[in-house]
């Protein structure tokens, strides 16, 4: 299982509304892990379209530009922001929305339902909108410039495929984690050690696949002679990519980020990550790190504009592999990524243990 | 003769004139001025060039010891020797702080001093005072500038075509960004600080703003406050050095600007690579135990 | 005219994907604030931190005896603020703020700022840090 914190603020939204109007919609585009907003679809069925995934936005040709030492020149800062979400509607069977009309119409519902600055739904729905939409990203308010109904381009139903069964060991690490889950849900947890790795501030946004959130979703690439280096805004870390095909570290030296080697295929960059450490959390959804493969393809389809594609395959979680695509946006050259530590300053934790111990001590949190 | 004392004579005059022989042979060593390449270690190097500027991409490591003490430091056991016994020492090492010691004032010395008898000590159960004890690295909290340059840890460094340079630290994943030719201030204070840098011929300058009052120079207490400004300088010298040296200001704490230096080496093995130095982990225990459920 | 995708764009609780196990809520705000305990009061700001992962407000309240008590208001990442231009001057001791949100469940004095807004009635940090300026270089 995920720990994908920041999805979770909009799953956590959505907890709390079961009324079936738009009272609240989780940051579906954020998040693989969350259902997606229940929509009833115009019964016009279209056949689903092949993956958008390389398609220039405007379809002129862009000629790719390259660095000094002749690598596909993708240096700057990118911004991946969406409202699109992560899966396709319920009974949703359009892919792209053809015209402009319904295109609009579905970027301001979701902008709608995404919206902090709503006070609406009652107490409820409204503590979990915290704070205001100037502490947002404006940009998770618009959808994809293709205008495809999900992130999730295959299977061709837009959806996460179905889970297999898990093994009983694996039950029972997640029925652990959901135990811990409702514990940290109603306030009480037990432990520093059981909430949550974002929580924890071991990993947030910079562990694989690189999933839009509410806030600061940047992402700096830099490149040398040799290296192409991804540094996500959250938390601070930089994943260090050899091009030189030297093989990933031995079996044996796991890492939290794993360990990504990366080659170019024409003018799209190829990553493939191996050696994630075993603990829950660290692979995708809860998947089993040792059957656990991502491959993550970019490619700069525009001065202004890089497709990220990742496939996520494990055979141990879900049926068949499934990818998703997301548009990366350059920033503006005035903007820049600022520092994020995490860890330094995580008065949550201290907020949430110390809050836990006195609500015991007044009787409460009896499970 | 064939007296005692002539052949006595014979012999000494036979070693004084072998003595003779060696000392006009042998080298002057010990008894010329000391050599000139005392004061310029390395001959002059101009490193490759990439996009015009020196190329100073890599995996670069400080082997000082600095991390430990700026100043000269013997080998001590560290905290807590009855459980970790020789793991857990510390060796010697010689100042890196030109003149020896740091100009402190004589009132901040006080504050060192009481940051070195608090170094591990935590307690954060209160917002407010949540920074005032312990080492920030006993706590795998941000080194800040210069000390993660001289943490026992590699670094990368990644310049490209970019007006930004990266650093990448090992030690807890810390990151900072060069931003070249930049004016803009520092918009806040941060952890690793606000650089900006700019070329002088061979080297690069780095200025750093903007740093987090709470970060420390060493585990033995060297501090600073808001005030705080690093000027950093990154020298190629040879294919496999380079020489960093930094300049540290702060008026608050210190009598005048004081400067470090050491070279930094290039790690070579084949395929090496900066790896993971996640320690939040082994931290929580000491951090927040104290606030777990009671079983 | 609305189609009918978009009229019925809905949540339905508990986002799942198909067998999946539910998420966990990672920062749900519930967990930490009270829905039963909203508050809105006025105070004087005495410092602003502006770290990561929340901004900290602290705030001098006066309560109805003429005694003043702390209150800490949690708020977002500062990163969304930088970029738009507003820096730690940006909020000084002594401006007066109005806060709206809901308290720590345990009862401490800890709330998160759900609307801060001026006396006058502007929000907080709404719009971009300096009218006019462009962002510095």
């Amino acid at each position: 299982m995920s720990d994908r914190w920041l999805t979770s603020m909009f799953i956590a939204a959505a907890m709390i509304a079961v009324v079936p109007s738009a009272l609240t919609n989780a940051q579906t585009g954020a998040s693989g892990s969350s259902k997606p907003p229940e929509a009833a679809q115009a019964q016009t069925p279209k056949a689903p379209a092949k993956a958008p995934a390389a398609k220039a936005a405007t379809g002129k040709a862009w000629t790719p530009i390259k660095t000094p030492w002749g690598d596909p020149d993708l240096q700057g800062v990118w911004n991946d922001a969406t409202s699109t979400p992560m899966q396709r509607p319920n009974g949703s069977t359009t892919d792209v929305l053809d015209d402009a009309e319904s295109a609009t119409q579905f970027e301001e519902k979701l902008a709608y339902d995404l919206s902090r600055d709503r006070r609406d739904g009652g107490p409820e729905v409204d503590v979990n909108r915290a704070y205001n939409e100037h502490w947002m990203d404006a940009r998770r308010l618009k959808i994809t410039s293709d205008r495809r109904t999900s992130l999730i381009v295959d299977p061709a139903d837009g959806r996460i495929p179905p889970t297999v069964p898990l093994t009983p060991e694996r039950q029972k690490i997640r029925a652990e984690r959901a135990a811990a889950a409702d514990r940290f849900n109603a306030g009480m947890p037990d432990v520093a050690t059981e909430l949550s790795l974002p929580v924890r501030c071991i990993i947030r946004t910079d562990s694989p696949p690189y999933l839009p959130t509410i806030y600061n979703n940047n992402f700096q690439i830099f490149q040398s002679p040799g290296y192409v280096v991804i540094a996500p805004e959250m938390i601070h870390s930089a994943r260090i990519i050899p091009m030189d095909g030297r093989p990933h570290l031995g079996k044996t030296l796991l890492q939290w980020l794993g360990d990504t080697r990366g080659h170019w295929e024409g003018t799209t960059l190829v990553l493939e990550t191996t050696n994630f450490r075993t603990d829950d959390g660290v692979a995708y959804q809860g998947a089993n790190p040792a059957t656990y493969k991502i491959t993550e393809r970019f490619t700069r389809v525009a001065a202004d504009s890089i497709n990220y594609e990742f496939t996520i395959t494990d055979p141990a979680t879900w049926t068949k592999p499934w990818t998703a695509v997301i548009p990366w946006t350059k920033v503006d050259p005035g903007e820049q990524m600022y520092e994020y530590m995490c860890h330094e300053d995580n008065f949550d934790i201290v907020h949430l243990l110390t809050g836990a111990r006195t609500r015991e001590k007044n009787g409460e949190g009896k499970r | 003769m064939r007296s005692r004392f002539g052949r006595v004579m014979i012999l000494l005059g036979a070693a004084a004139v072998i003595s003779v022989f060696w000392l006009t042979v042998l080298p002057t060593a010990g008894q010329q001025a000391p050599p000139a390449r005392q004061s310029a270690p390395f001959p002059p190097y101009k490193a490759p060039r990439l996009n015009g500027h020196p190329d100073l991409n890599g995996l670069w490591q400080a082997f000082v010891t600095a991390n430990i003490d700026l100043q000269d430091h013997e080998a001590q056991s560290g905290p807590h020797p009855e459980v970790l016994g020789a793991y857990g020492g510390w060796p010697a090492g010689q100042s890196i702080v030109e003149g020896g010691e740091i100009p402190y004032k004589p009132e901040a010395l006080a504050k060192k001093r009481q940051n070195l008898l608090n170094r591990t000590k935590v307690d954060v159960s209160n917002d407010k005072t949540w920074h005032d004890l312990g080492d920030p690295e006993f706590k795998c909290y941000m080194p800040g500038l210069p000390r993660a340059t001289y943490m026992p840890f590699p670094f990368q460094i990644v310049q490209g075509t970019s007006p930004y340079i990266l650093m990448a630290y090992e030690f807890a994943t810390a990151t900072r960004t060069i931003r070249m030719d930049w004016k803009g201030e520092a918009p806040t204070d941060t952890w690793m600080g606000w650089s900006r840098g700019r070329w002088e011929g061979e080297t690069l300058v780095v200025d750093v703003t903007g740093q987090r009052e709470e970060s420390w120079f060493d585990r033995a207490g060297d501090y600073h406050s808001d005030a705080l400004h690093v000027v950093e300088r990154f020298t190629p010298a040879s294919p496999y050095h380079m020489i960093y040296e930094a300049t540290i200001e702060d008026p608050k704490v210190f009598t005048r600007p004081w400067k470090i230096s050491f070279p930094l080496y290039r790690r070579m093995e084949r395929n090496v690579q900066a790896l993971e130095y996640k320690c939040v982990p082994w931290t929580e225990e000491l951090l927040y135990g104290k606030f777990k459920k009671p079983s | 005219m609305r189609t009918t995708l978009c009229a019925a764009v809905v949540s339905l609780g508990l986002l799942l994907a198909p067998g999946a196990k539910p998420l966990s809520a990672h920062h749900a705000f519930s967990s930490e604030f009270d829905a039963k305990r909203p508050v809105k009061f006025e105070g004087t700001v005495t410092k602003m931190a502006w770290i990561n992962p929340h901004a900290w407000i602290y705030m001098d309240v006066m309560k109805a005896d003429g005694t003043t008590e702390e209150w800490m208001v949690e708020a977002g990442t500062p990163n969304t603020l930088l970029r738009r231009g507003f820096t730690k001057a940006s909020l000084m001791p002594g401006t007066k703020v109005r806060v709206d949100g809901y308290q720590s469940k345990d009862g401490a004095l800890r709330v998160n700022g759900r609307d801060l807004t001026l006396p006058d009635g502007r929000t907080l940090f709404l719009g971009s840090g300096e009218p006019g300026a462009p962002p510095a270089k």
